[in-house]
């Protein structure tokens, strides 16, 4: 059976209804969320209605997290101090329009999903601002999926979708212990096999274009498919700009470009 | 160069912690001092002790020290830790251990208490109670592999020097890899990857404490009480 996994949708509904649209062509009805439901985007309250409309299963992502708690992460994600002060922007006007029902709602999502040996979070299994990057460390990888006794781990966070499988490992030690500080015992560790599935972002997609991106998971095969979905683009831009955020968000979604305002503050070094 | 002291589980015992000082000036050659947590505990009063960590007396080593579990349960429950209190100190222990945790430390103590650092970096090598993943993380010699190098790699350093567990040990990473292959909307790609040579270091607790020298990476696990075999031998 073949199911869809959503992430990251940032209060886009064009992009989440185009997304949508696209999976039911396909007659996919099973659907799981990875969370980021709002932030930056105009239509926070028309995505989470349509989410909940819809049944859809989701986690509860960062900025989920942070409009219902407050701003408590170290947010060192922004590139620039300058796009820092925008995203908290972002986060005051959201949590202004957000009606209580709907951050009721967002403050009741699970931080992780499981289903049988698949696991869903939207960062990793450690926290949901922890970012799997698609050529981190194979070793800490590796040790994100077995510590959550999954065999594939499906993520978002990062905006970029990707499909990483992790084999062949082998750790060899020698351990060394005061009763016999001479006689080094050695033993060897083969590591599973374990795959690591992101599902990119629908609404603030970040991978280089501007279409939004998901992923098809086939149970029955393991086929992962990496879709990418056309949608009015300039529909939510145009949003963006008339409800007063910055409309460097506008921008951005029109490039599918992470880091538009690195060259703003290139210095910036979190000491928090 | 310098050689380090590596101590921990004082658990407000001064006459463990004066033993283990005298046990240091017969060495000589010991230049830093590291008290790596749980300086308090629940079975004794630890004022005294915690006193003399924070004015220690002539011809001492002035500790280094940081917090380990005892402490973070401590703050916990008298509100340094924001809404979180001791309740792993509670399930694990019962109330009776909280309320003797806080009858073992002054109030006085507290704001020393909670501006001790969770952990040190020196020369490539993280200094901790737990692990750079939690202060309450247990390290033993039969830990998973890969659960070490994750708390290598989050540190990002060589060598990780845990108390927690309060055993004596050295696991060397010694050798190893592991192959991914990535696929994206660009394309697919191999990425292989070689274990690094790193080291987890177990420094004991209590009577057992040890020895570290930076530049020659030597180890010797001591101790100052009754554990039979193990006083003054080492390895390399």
């Amino acid at each position: 059976m073949a199911h869809a996994v959503i992430s990251c949708l940032h209060a886009n509904l064009a992009a989440l209804e185009a997304v949508l649209s696209d999976i039911d062509q396909r007659g996919i009805t099973t659907i799981t969320c990875l969370g980021d439901l709002v932030g930056y985007g105009p239509q926070p309250n028309e995505v989470v209605n349509l989410v909940r409309e819809r049944s859809i299963p989701s986690c509860q992502g960062c900025w989920d997290e942070d409009i219902i708690e407050g701003l408590n992460a170290c947010e060192c994600s922004y590139p620039s101090q300058l796009a820092e002060r925008r995203g908290h922007q972002a986060h005051q006007w959201t949590a202004e329009q957000l009606s209580e029902e709907n951050k009721a709602f967002l403050a009741s999502l699970p931080m992780t999903l499981r289903r049988d040996r698949l696991l869903f979070v939207h960062g990793s299994p450690n926290s949901q601002h922890e970012y799997l990057l698609p050529d981190m460390d194979a070793f800490a990888a590796l040790e994100r999926v077995q510590t959550a006794d999954a065999d594939t781990l499906f993520c978002g966070h990062t905006h970029r979708p990707y499909v990483r499988e992790l084999r062949d490992g082998v750790i060899r030690v020698r351990v060394q212990t005061p009763a016999d500080p001479q006689a080094a015992a050695e033993r060897e560790m083969a590591l599973p096999v374990r795959r690591i599935v992101n599902a990119g972002s629908v609404g603030e997609p970040r991978h280089g274009n501007t279409h939004a991106t998901y992923v098809i998971h086939d149970e029955a095969t393991g086929n992962v498919e990496i879709r990418e979905v056309p949608y009015d683009v300039e529909r939510t831009c145009r949003a963006i700009v008339e409800v007063g955020l910055p409309p460097v968000f506008a921008w951005r979604l029109r490039h599918g470009f992470e880091y538009a305002e690195r060259a703003d503050d290139a210095s910036h070094v979190c000491e928090r | 160069m310098a050689r380090w002291a590596l101590v921990s589980g004082l658990q407000g015992d001064l006459a463990l912690y004066e033993a283990i000082q005298r046990d240091l000036r017969q060495l000589g050659r010991v230049d830093t001092l590291f008290v790596l947590g749980d300086l308090i505990g629940p079975d004794r009063d630890a004022n005294a002790l915690l006193d003399r960590l924070q004015d220690p007396r002539r011809g001492e080593l002035a500790p280094q020290c940081i917090y380990g579990w005892w402490e973070d349960q401590l703050l916990a429950e008298r509100g340094y830790r924001g809404e979180r209190r001791a309740d792993p100190l509670r399930q694990q222990f019962g109330q009776a251990a909280v309320e003797a945790l806080q009858e073992a430390v002054d109030p006085g103590h507290l704001a020393w208490l909670a501006a001790l650092q969770f952990g040190f970096i020196e020369l490539d090598c993280a200094l901790l109670h737990g692990s750079s993943a939690d202060v309450g993380d247990w390290l033993g010699p039969e830990s998973s592999p890969l659960l070490l190098l994750d708390r290598l790699t989050r540190m990002d350093v060589n060598r990780l020097f845990t108390a927690r567990s309060g055993e004596q040990f050295c696991v060397e990473l010694a050798g190893g890899g592991i192959a991914s292959t990535v696929r994206d909307l660009a394309g697919e790609r191999q990425l292989q990857q070689v274990v690094p040579q790193r080291k987890v270091i177990g420094i004991g607790g209590g009577l057992r404490y040890s020895l570290y020298d930076p530049g020659s990476e030597r180890i010797a696990f001591r101790s100052v009480g009754q554990q039979p075999g193990s006083r003054g031998r080492g390895f390399a």
